[in-house]
């Protein structure tokens, strides 16, 4: 074992330390948490296909998703879809975006008209908790009247949640008879879903099948599109605040450490292990700093779902890995001009006074 | 006869080209033995602290030789240098230079694991060693809470840490009082007499003669025989007859001075001067 050099150059100031680091966390967390919001809007957008049970979505021919998207079949086209090979079952919905009210609140809602063991009666409606209508209360919704029957979870967000009517009635409300939205398939055991897709799209023209996992990747596509410009400014933001912060900490660090490098280098100590010190005193204020983000994103993830049912937090690895990215760049970014202050120290400036 | 330890040859050291060119060490020749004290006195800007720089391989020669214990180090590369520099070379500053980001303990044993020794052995050496300089209660102490005195021993013990066979120290006495810069002294003479290691001191202090086997005077890059310096009668300091800034006649002796102001404050309170003569210093040329 040796001295732990770079661990004691880096807390002999520990309210530098903390500060870099501290201000590297919330950099990262501006990105991280962003991110984990998003991914949380889309889990949430995504839950009503999600939880359908669906192996494949038949909609009007090239439409693959829900949101922003407005699809019309022919009701003829579910017995269709059901005289496929392989189609164990096959049952139409509809599916609007509108307002639903409660006592003057409002809000917007992906109201979906069910058949089958999802029906919720005439005149009933099952309605995300988020909304504060519990069971027995009356809402409206596209001038009628409705009662709820029953709550669902998970599939509010920021913009809206989601809602069943019975098919009948919101047939009725939209004043379409003979038209299904989408056409939600179940595959036989034994079938494959990309087959069955193949199959409905021959067998029954002008429509477009879709797997459940083409379809929600199509639907994350669209919550992307959305979402892109900002995450991707809101990355660009923590990356310049992550740089600007580590880069002055590990600067400022640096210079007040010149006539350490100096002198060890004078002892001895090789250009390339000054640099190795100097990096690895960068290096772990950056993931220090990234550790905290992460515990605080976590933290966020748990708390806020408490203070509003609409907001969720999904952290994934793949935004993990893309902020642990984002910190090695800011990591290295922040250590080029200490690098090149440390690489040009002159041993000989110990004589110096 | 056993070699010298250091032999310097036509050592040469110049700054900048055309007409900023300043030739800061001019044809050095000098040979070191095991074991000797070498105190190099000199006026600021003599090069001193170049020849010093040079003599530890911290700074490339211009010119000539500088063989160590039968190795040119103006002649290793730029890899090699820095393990050459920590196997051979102990280090003393006039401000100590320890890092206060270590402690005592830290301090030593970190030069220790620059030149390839690791813990426990690198650990119970530099405790030993500040146990010997009389630390026993200080190794654990940050840097920031040790005196003068004791930083200076902890640099000291550093220095010497790595068994080098040429210990540099560069105004070693300078931020001590008297009692700190004797003691200092002190372990400096028992250094090179115990250890075998040569040693060389760059400093003004002329306490430091006391210790020194053998003393040179660096001027303009080169070292000047002792006996043809004089000493300024004002502020104590040795000067050139030849290039004195300043000199004065009186009662028939002639002072020369290190500046007009020594001269000016001689003459405003001559009478306390008197017993100064012009005697030269003692000790032998290289």
């Amino acid at each position: 074992m040796t001295v732990p050099l770079a661990r004691r150059q880096l807390l002999v100031r520990p309210a530098r330390a903390f500060a870099g680091l501290a201000g590297i966390a919330v950099a990262l967390l501006l990105v991280l948490a962003l991110k984990a919001i998003f991914a949380g809007m889309e889990q949430r957008l995504t839950a009503y296909i999600s939880r359908s049970g669906a192996d494949v979505i038949v909609a009007q021919q090239g439409v693959d998703t829900m949101h922003m998207t407005e699809s019309a079949l022919p009701a003829g086209a579910v017995a269709e879809i059901r005289r496929v090979s392989g189609v164990a079952e096959a049952r139409g919905i509809l599916y609007v975006s509108t307002l639903i009210e409660r006592d003057g609140k409002r809000a917007i809602a992906y109201l979906v008209g069910e058949q089958g063991p999802r029906d919720p009666g005439r005149r009933a409606i099952v309605i995300d908790r988020s909304f504060g209508a519990p069971v027995g209360s009356i809402v409206s919704a596209l001038g009628r009247r409705f009662r709820v029957v029953g709550e669902l979870e998970g599939t509010a967000s920021i913009a809206n949640f989601v809602a069943y009517v019975s098919f009948a009635d919101l047939a009725r409300a939209l004043r379409s008879p003979g038209i299904v939205s989408y056409v939600l398939v179940r595959a036989a055991p034994g079938v494959a879903a990309e087959t069955l897709a193949v199959r409905v799209e021959r067998a029954v023209p002008q429509v477009t099948a879709s797997t459940r996992e083409e379809f929600l990747r199509s639907e994350r596509r669209v919550v992307g599109n959305m979402a892109t410009d900002v995450v991707n400014g809101m990355i660009l933001v923590g990356f310049v605040i992550g740089v600007a912060v580590a880069g002055l900490v590990a600067y400022s660090a640096t210079l007040s450490q010149l006539r350490d490098f100096a002198v060890l280098r004078a002892l001895g100590l090789r250009a390339r292990r000054a640099l190795v010190l100097m990096l690895a005193q960068v290096a772990a204020t950056v993931g220090a700093g990234l550790a905290l983000a992460l515990l605080l994103v976590w933290l966020l993830a748990l708390l806020l779902p408490q203070l509003s049912a609409s907001l969720a937090l999904v952290v994934r690895p793949s935004d993990v890995a893309q902020t642990v990215a984002v910190a090695a760049a800011v990591a290295a970014v922040a250590a080029a001009f200490p690098v090149i202050r440390v690489a040009r120290i002159d041993p000989a400036s110990v004589f110096r006074r | 006869m056993a070699p010298s330890l250091v032999r310097i040859r036509k050592l040469t050291k110049t700054f900048g080209e055309g007409e900023t060119r300043v030739e800061a060490v001019r044809g050095l020749d000098l040979d070191l033995e095991r074991g000797e004290i070498v105190l190099v006195m000199g006026p600021s800007g003599s090069g001193k602290t170049t020849f010093l720089s040079m003599l530890g391989g911290l700074l490339r020669v211009t010119e000539g030789e500088i063989w160590i214990d039968g190795t040119d180090i103006a002649a290793l590369s730029e890899r090699e240098l820095p393990p050459f520099r920590a196997r051979t070379f102990g280090f003393i500053f006039q401000d100590f230079n320890l890092l206060a980001a270590l402690c005592a303990r830290e301090n030593v044993e970190v030069a220790l694991n620059i030149a390839g020794e690791r813990s426990p052995g690198a650990r119970e050496r530099a405790e030993g060693l500040l146990r010997g300089l009389g630390l026993d209660e200080r190794l654990e102490f940050p840097i920031d809470q040790l005196s003068g005195g004791e930083k200076q021993r902890v640099a000291i013990a550093r220095a010497i840490s790595n068994r080098p066979a040429l210990v540099l120290a560069d105004e070693p006495t300078a931020n001590l009082d008297s009692h700190h810069g004797s003691e200092t002294m002190r372990l400096l003479r028992t250094l090179a007499k115990e250890e075998g290691a040569t040693v060389v001191i760059v400093s003004h202090d002329e306490r430091l003669r006391e210790i020194a086997d053998r003393v040179l005077w660096l001027e303009d890059g080169r070292f000047r025989a002792l006996q043809a310096l004089v000493r300024d009668p004002s502020c104590g300091m040795l000067v050139d007859p030849e290039q004195a800034p300043a000199s004065h006649e009186l009662d028939g002796q002639r002072f020369f001075f290190c500046s007009r102001g020594c001269r000016d404050e001689f003459l405003h309170d001559r009478h306390t001067h008197t017993g100064y003569t012009q005697a030269a210093t003692t000790g032998r040329t290289p």
